[in-house]
Parts: structure tokens; sequence; C-alpha cells
């Protein structure tokens, strides 16, 4: 049987498109290589524990609530989403704590602990980040941004952005440093740059503006993060849509420049006028449809990006309660230091010896994900894919160790007497499981020139009937980017197609 | 003497440009460092 469009990948930009098209009447097939939704946002169940595997808390979900409101349904009627509450517990290396709540006042307060000129700086970086992130680069998220024409389009509808235009030309360090004087406050706000996957000195100054729209409020579904993709895949099913699992795409079918279906890796191949890619787009482009069926421009264009950093992940399973204050907690180090370990340890290979963790408790929003009593924690740290020494399948214990040991030394937090279950997704694991080249859970590297229509298209400018959604397309990897990236991907297929 | 004013124009507008590059903090100058190596891929980047 013949489908009007087929997605690759159930991530959270595949199954946002497909609910968008099955709802517009295209019969619609998903076709997941694992056993289970979500991609990088998903959860999985470990002697008695959920773990997350990637995404560990949802911030603009009004995204989230746009995608049910286009489907005609309500987010609350398939997510149970629980705010959280403070953001962020921070731990310095000299012992010290602190958490900032969502209040933004109340943040306040706190950094006027560390310095009140800083304190007044927040409020200005609060007003700056609010009208950014409501006005400006908030609206971007579910535009097409695929040429200059859109580009010029969506500036001329907002033309707030040219007041930002600056924070695009300058880097992140250099915008949270013209804002806040004091290190500590600094610091507090520079683990942001390395949720796009690149340090202070190398990520773009808009990403500063992060560490506000956590403020916005920010939410942990009920049943782990998969209960996102869940809700989404149920509201899909409802429309007609359908999702295989174990189903691994091997390759597109094309018939010139144009696709016409895929092929599984048991042999079947699915006609369809429509493909949607959620896979990373270096994988999409040099290996599903091959290099040999790539113009020269096109095969510059797709291996001149580079990918995101790696974020391998610890999922301990604890008996105690852990002597945390906060569903995040963030086991800081400076800028300068973030810099360093980028530029002299990541580069070199090396994992550092130092350096900075976060930390994510997921039984603190809801205990129903570990036995009575029992905990989960999530420890999120960043490493070079190639290791200078070894490789990752035989360094993945003594790494363990590694980050054990550096919580215990460097933050005083001793885990070691409490884990009952130890669980270590390495970047290799990353790679086989979820097909990220290099195990970049970030996708592309997401710097300006790797963004709005110099990242691929959502609508492949090489094949006609290929869209994609997901990290590696407009806008970049994180929860609300990726669903927005399948709200354009959808619009502009039945604009096409429809 | 016209050609010989546009070549010192360059050469003013360069040194002025390299001159600010300089003047930049370390941080500014790997980013745009950064940036500027991947400017060449941007007309392919484009296309894709």
């Amino acid at each position: 049987m013949g489908y009007d469009a087929v997605v690759i990948g159930a991530g959270l930009g595949g199954l946002s498109c497909a609910a968008n098209l099955a709802r517009s009447g295209f019969r619609t097939l998903v076709l997941e290589n694992t056993d289970r939704v979500g991609g990088c946002c998903s959860s999985y169940d470990h002697q008695g524990y959920r773990f997350d595997i990637g995404a560990s808390v949802v911030e603009l979900a009004w995204v989230i609530d746009g995608l049910f409101r286009r489907l005609g349904k309500e987010t609350k009627d398939y997510i149970d989403f629980i705010p959280i509450d403070p953001i962020y517990g921070f731990v310095t290396a000299d012992g010290r704590r602190f958490s900032y709540p969502v209040s933004v006042e109340e943040t306040g307060q706190v950094i006027a602990r560390f310095s009140e000129e800083d304190a007044r700086s927040w409020e200005r970086f609060a007003a700056v980040g609010s009208d950014a992130v409501n006005f400006a680069f908030g609206k971007v998220i579910t535009e097409s941004m695929g040429s200059l024409r859109d580009m010029l389009r969506v500036a001329l509808a907002n033309p707030k952005l040219a007041k930002y235009l600056k924070y695009m030309v300058l880097n992140f360090e250099s915008v949270l440093c013209s804002f806040f004087k004091s290190d500590t406050v600094r610091a507090s706000m520079s683990l942001q740059s390395y949720f796009i996957g690149l340090p202070p000195a190398l990520c773009p100054g808009y990403v500063a503006f992060l560490a506000y729209s956590e403020h916005e409020g920010i939410f942990y579904p009920r049943g782990g993060m998969i209960a996102i993709p869940q809700g989404i895949a149920t509201a899909l099913r409802e429309f007609g849509g359908e999702i295989r699992f174990n189903s691994r795409v091997v390759r597109v079918l094309t018939d010139g420049r144009r696709v016409r279906g895929v092929e599984l890796a048991d042999g079947t191949r699915i006609e369809s006028r429509v493909v949607v890619s959620n896979i990373n787009a270096k994988t999409l482009y040099l290996e599903l449809i091959g290099e040999e069926r790539l113009p020269a421009w096109a095969k510059r264009a797709i291996k001149s990006y580079r990918v995101s950093i790696p974020a391998p992940m610890i999922m301990l399973g604890l008996d105690a309660r852990p002597d945390l204050d906060a569903h995040h907690t963030f086991c800081y180090a400076t800028l300068q230091e973030m810099n360093r370990i980028w530029f002299e340890d990541y580069l070199s290979g090396r994992v550092p010896d130092g350096g900075f963790m976060l930390i994510s408790w997921p039984t603190h929003a809801d205990p129903s994900l570990a036995p009575e009593g029992h905990h989960c924690l999530n420890l999120v740290s960043f490493a070079p894919y190639r290791l200078a020494e070894g490789d990752w399948d035989s360094y993945k214990e003594r790494y363990l160790e590694k980050m054990l040991g550096l919580l215990e030394r460097g933050f005083g937090l001793r885990l070691h007497d409490h884990i009952r279950v130890a669980k270590v997704n390495t970047p290799k694991d990353f790679e086989r499981l979820l097909l990220h080249p290099e195990g970049a859970v970030y996708g592309l590297q997401n710097d300006i020139t790797c963004t709005a229509a110099f990242r691929p298209g959502v609508r492949s400018r090489v094949f006609r009937g290929l869209y994609l959604t997901g990290a590696s397309t407009h806008l970049g990897g994180g929860i609300a980017p990726t669903v927005g990236s399948g709200m354009v991907a959808a619009d502009l297929i039945q604009r096409d197609f429809g | 003497m016209e050609k010989r004013l546009g070549r010192l124009l360059k050469a003013g507008i360069l040194a002025a440009l390299v001159a600010l590059y300089f003047s930049l903090d370390e941080s500014t100058r790997r980013y745009l460092a950064h940036i500027g190596k991947q400017v060449p891929y941007l007309p392919y980047r484009y296309f894709i």
C-alpha cells in the first residue's frame, strides 16, 4: 500500500509533522528504528526505574500548546505538565549552594547576594529577554526560514528582530559579560551555551537569553519525557496515522531529483510522494540518499556542516533521596573554564578531569518514576566523540567512575553509597541507538553560519518531495524548535501537495 | 593618480580592519575567526 507521506523517525519533529499531515487527510506512516517514540525526548524502564534518554525538561511550552491547538485538541488531554520551581540549584566548587526560582523578582533577590549591580542588570536582562523570546526570536520557531525571501518576510513581520540583530553578531560570552559583572552570576548563566553544543566563546549571543526564557516557566511531563511524544503519537493515531516500530529505513528512493519512497532494512519498499526525514541531515543525505546521487554542490554543502558536541549521560537509580535542591542542579565552572575545557580538552580528544555537569532529578517532580523512597538521576556532561586514548566502549566504566569522582571531590556530592542501578549512554550508544553521527544529540552545530536559510532546508532544495524536521533543520535542537520544525514542514507539504 | 588613491584607500581599509580585529578581546576574536572559517561554505549551504 502506498502512502501520501512517509516520515523517517518518530522523534518530536517527525511526530509533529505526521500528526498535522494526518489531520489534513494525508495517509501518513511513521517508521521508527527503535521500539519507542521520542528519539532524544524519550524514556525507558530499567530495573524498576524510569530514565529519560535525552531532554530533561520543557521550556517554551506554548509551542506544544500551539501544536495541539492546530490539531483541534488541548494539551492537557494528552500530557500532564508538572510546573518546575526552582529552575536550577547551583553547586560551586567551594561548596556554596543557591537556587534560581521561576519568579524573575525572586531570582533578582538571589543575584543581589552576589552583586547589587548585577541584580539591577538582571531586571534589564529579563526585560530584553522577555521581549526577545515573546516578540522576536520566539516568533521564528514556527516560521519557515528556508530562503532569503522567507527571512525578509519574517523580519518585516517582526520588526523587533532588527533591534536584536547585535545579539546575533556578538557571541554568548560578550552578551553575558555586557550585562553581568560578577563571575558567580556569569557562571550561573553560562551552561546554556552548551545546550546548543558550543562553548560561550563560539556560541551566538542570542542564546544567552535562554537563561531568561526558563523564567517564563519550565515543566516536566508526568510519566517521564516520553509522555510528550506519546501524547503527540496518540493524536496522530486518532487522525488515522500509523507508526511502525523496529523499522529501519536504509534508503530513500529517488527518481532523478524527486523522491518516491523508502526502502527498509528487510528489503520492503514503501512508495510515497512525500518523504519527511527526522534524522540527522548528514545521515539522510550522505547515507540514506547516498553521495553518488547528490549534485557536487550539495555534497560540498552537507559535508561542510560540523555536528554538535556529544553529551554522554549517566543514569542512576538511588535507594535514597539525593542531597540536591532542585529538578536541575548545575555543578558549575566559570565562563573562562568552560571555554578552556572546549579549546584545551575537547579539541584534543580528552575528557576533562575537572569541569561542569548538569544533574537532572526527574523524581523530584514525579516520584512515580522510581520505587517508593527511591530516586532517578541523570548526570549530563559533554565530551569529545573521538578520544585521544581508547574508545567509548572500553572507556564506559572509567567514565562513570570519573564523573562520580568529579561530583564527590569537586562539588561535595557523594552518591556512591546509594547507587542501585547505574547505566551510561556514551556518544557511541547515541550513534547506534538514534543514528546521530558522532553521537551529536544537538544535531548540527548551531552557529549563525548554520542557521535559518543556511541550515539544511525544511523543504529540501535538492530533491522535490523531501522535507526535513528535527534538530538538523531550522531552528535547531530542543523540544520547542523540533516540534516547531514539524509544524513548518507540514505547512510546506500542504502548500506543495495539498 | 586615481589608481594610486584607490590602492591607498583599500590598504587603509584593510589596515583599519586588522587594527579593529586586534583591538577586540580574545573571546570575540575567537568567535569571529570561527565564523570566518565557515563563511566560504555559505553559498553551498543556502542551496541544500
